[in-house]
């Protein structure tokens, strides 16, 4: 039977609204949809498949890609192998995605964030977004797919009538993989999703060094100071002042992001600012794509003459 | 614990304009520099720590032409006893290609291994997939955005693997396993020119991609290249310095953030 199967993620209870984006690319592929989730006491559309298929297992072993392929496993068994496994490009998707084309010998492609539906090709970030690859696969076998957030929401279409529930149960859990908790982020006195006004600093600042400039120019400006991941990273800003799906989404009115190149990641945690204004020394970065006013400048000497002008 | 740590060398994109070649066909890199990728030096760093403190030996191992001997030896000199190149001229876009080219290559070679490391990602094609591919050709247990490495016992790791929002999760995985490290688990060491100078003594061995050709197992094609979607697009402020951070201040103020 030809179907496409989306793995879908719950995370602490919440079916996680990036699910959506799997369900549109499995419209546009025009298959028969079946959505695979974990047990637990969550909402799904019910209109939002043809069938549901629900694993007698929670949500922490189900996106464990040892126990995953093995559900898989069961599934195919029954249904035949789809023509599609599609998963969200996300920490859980990024590891069962490879997982699942290696066991099942399957070929992948990730961060899918367009399909051409005419020609049958997939496309995928190069370069941080600087250029796209058109990939399709060969000799149109059945493939793997990661989805990119935000890139096919809009096509998912509900269905005339409720998904079809099956319960796939018996399911063994691997000795190999083993969840033991979950962890929190460290407490933080400094909630960067409650500020109205966020200056951004990204590689693009150079070291360390710099970054008390920039503090120094938040204060005069009444901002706060976030950062992006490779900042974080270096260690130079703490964690919970990062922007980004591994770190905090935020929506203040005024983002002015300082030599930040705009990685998918960071544009996804602040996408819906009011007021976004790029400073970058590279007219290609792509968050020039996502800003409402840019600069094309060197951050640092607009830093000095801004904090020159306030200072008066 | 024996370490295998692969490393790729890869265009510095960055803050370079690229262009796109011959109709679709091809990437210009030839004016581009290249460099360690980003992931690939942090999973070094963390299995040189990680010897240092337990014993053992990290192999490093790359993919790629003769260039890629410079992040051999930038890894030596970060610690690694020894380097391998796999070299490969043509520049393999199929991430299942060089899993199996790396299953090949350990069982032909016999090498052996407690844990392998790859970063999460290569900055070039952020496929994301080797070490996913790996462990499930290996049969072994993987985890990917590893950012945490918090217990090593002789026959199991605890790791904390990152997810969204700032979550983590901890995990226990059986050894042998493959783990892909994320960027920021640790602070990689400062490598000197001194450093790559002394590393360069040490000898690397190279051995033919060709010598371990993969079966036939589907894989993925490129059609071609093309540019991004050009979205709305930014308002670009333009004029001298202080013309352009006054309207910039000028914003700031209409938006009342600013006074």
């Amino acid at each position: 039977m030809s179907y496409a199967l989306i793995v879908a993620e719950v995370r602490r209870g919440v079916f996680e609204e990036r699910n959506l984006d799997s369900v549109g690319l499995a419209a546009l592929l025009g298959k028969e949809t079946v959505l695979f989730v974990p047990e637990g006491p969550y909402q799904i559309p019910e209109k939002i498949a043809d069938t549901i298929v629900r694993a007698k297992t929670a949500e922490e072993t189900f996106l464990n890609p040892l126990n995953l392929t093995k559900m898989l496993e069961q599934i195919f068994a029954g249904r035949g192998k789809p023509d599609y496994l599609i998963f969200t490009q996300s920490s859980s998707g990024m590891e069962c995605a490879p997982y699942s084309a290696g066991f099942f010998g399957l070929p992948v492609i990730t961060d899918v964030s367009a399909y051409d539906k005419d020609k049958g090709i997939f496309y995928k970030s190069y370069y941080s977004d600087k250029v796209f690859g058109e990939f399709k696969p060969a000799g149109g076998a059945a493939v793997v797919l990661t989805v990119r957030s935000g890139s096919f929401k809009e096509c998912a279409a509900e269905r005339s009538v409720a998904a079809k529930i099956e319960e796939l149960s018996g399911i063994a859990e691997t000795e190999g993989r083993v969840f033991i908790e979950y962890v929190e982020e460290e407490k933080s006195d400094i909630d960067i999703t409650k500020a109205d006004f966020l200056l951004s600093v990204g590689r693009g600042i150079g070291n360390k060094d710099e970054i008390p400039a920039y503090e120094d120019l938040a204060n005069k400006l009444k901002a706060v100071l976030s950062g992006s991941r490779p900042v974080i990273d270096k260690m130079w800003l703490p964690k919970p002042r990062q922007v980004g799906t591994s770190g905090k989404t935020v929506k203040p009115k005024v983002y002015l992001a300082m030599g930040i190149s705009g990685a998918f990641q960071h544009i996804a945690g602040m996408k819906d600012s009011d007021c976004i204004i790029a400073v970058n020394k590279d007219t290609e970065a792509p968050i020039f794509q996502y800003a409402h006013f840019g600069i094309i400048a060197d951050i640092h000497k607009v830093r000095d003459k801004l904090k020159e002008i306030v200072n008066g | 614990m024996n370490i295998l740590v692969f490393t790729k060398r890869v265009a510095a994109t960055q803050e370079e304009e690229l262009r796109i070649r011959d109709e679709g066909a091809a990437v210009d890199l030839s004016k581009v520099p290249f460099k360690i990728n980003d992931w690939d030096n942090y999973s070094v760093e963390e299995a040189v720590r990680i010897v240092e403190k337990e014993g053992g030996t990290v192999t490093a191992i790359s993919i790629g032409d003769a260039e890629s001997d410079e992040v051999l030896r930038r890894a030596i000199a970060m610690g690694a006893k020894d380097g391998f190149l796999i070299e490969s001229d043509a520049v393999m876009h199929d991430p299942g290609a060089r899993s199996r080219l790396i299953l090949n290559f350990i069982k032909k070679e016999n090498v052996p291994f407690d844990v392998i490391f790859t970063g999460v990602q290569s900055e070039d094609d952020q496929f994301g997939c080797v070490g996913g591919i790996l462990g499930a050709i290996l049969g072994l247990p993987y985890s990917s955005m590893v950012i945490g490495i918090d217990a090593i016992e002789k026959d199991h790791m605890i790791i904390r693997r990152e997810l969204e929002g700032g979550l983590q999760e901890r995990v226990k995985l059986a050894v042998p396993c493959v783990l892909s490290i994320q960027s920021g688990i640790n602070e990689p060491r400062y490598v000197s020119i001194m450093g790559i100078r002394k590393a360069s003594k040490v000898e690397r061995k190279v051995f033919k991609a060709a010598d371990y050709p993969a079966e036939n197992a589907p894989g993925i094609e490129i059609v071609r290249w093309t540019y991004p979607a050009k979205k709305g697009g930014a308002t670009m402020l333009a004029g001298e310095l202080d013309v352009m951070c006054g309207q910039l201040l000028g914003i700031l103020k209409e938006k009342g953030v600013y006074q």
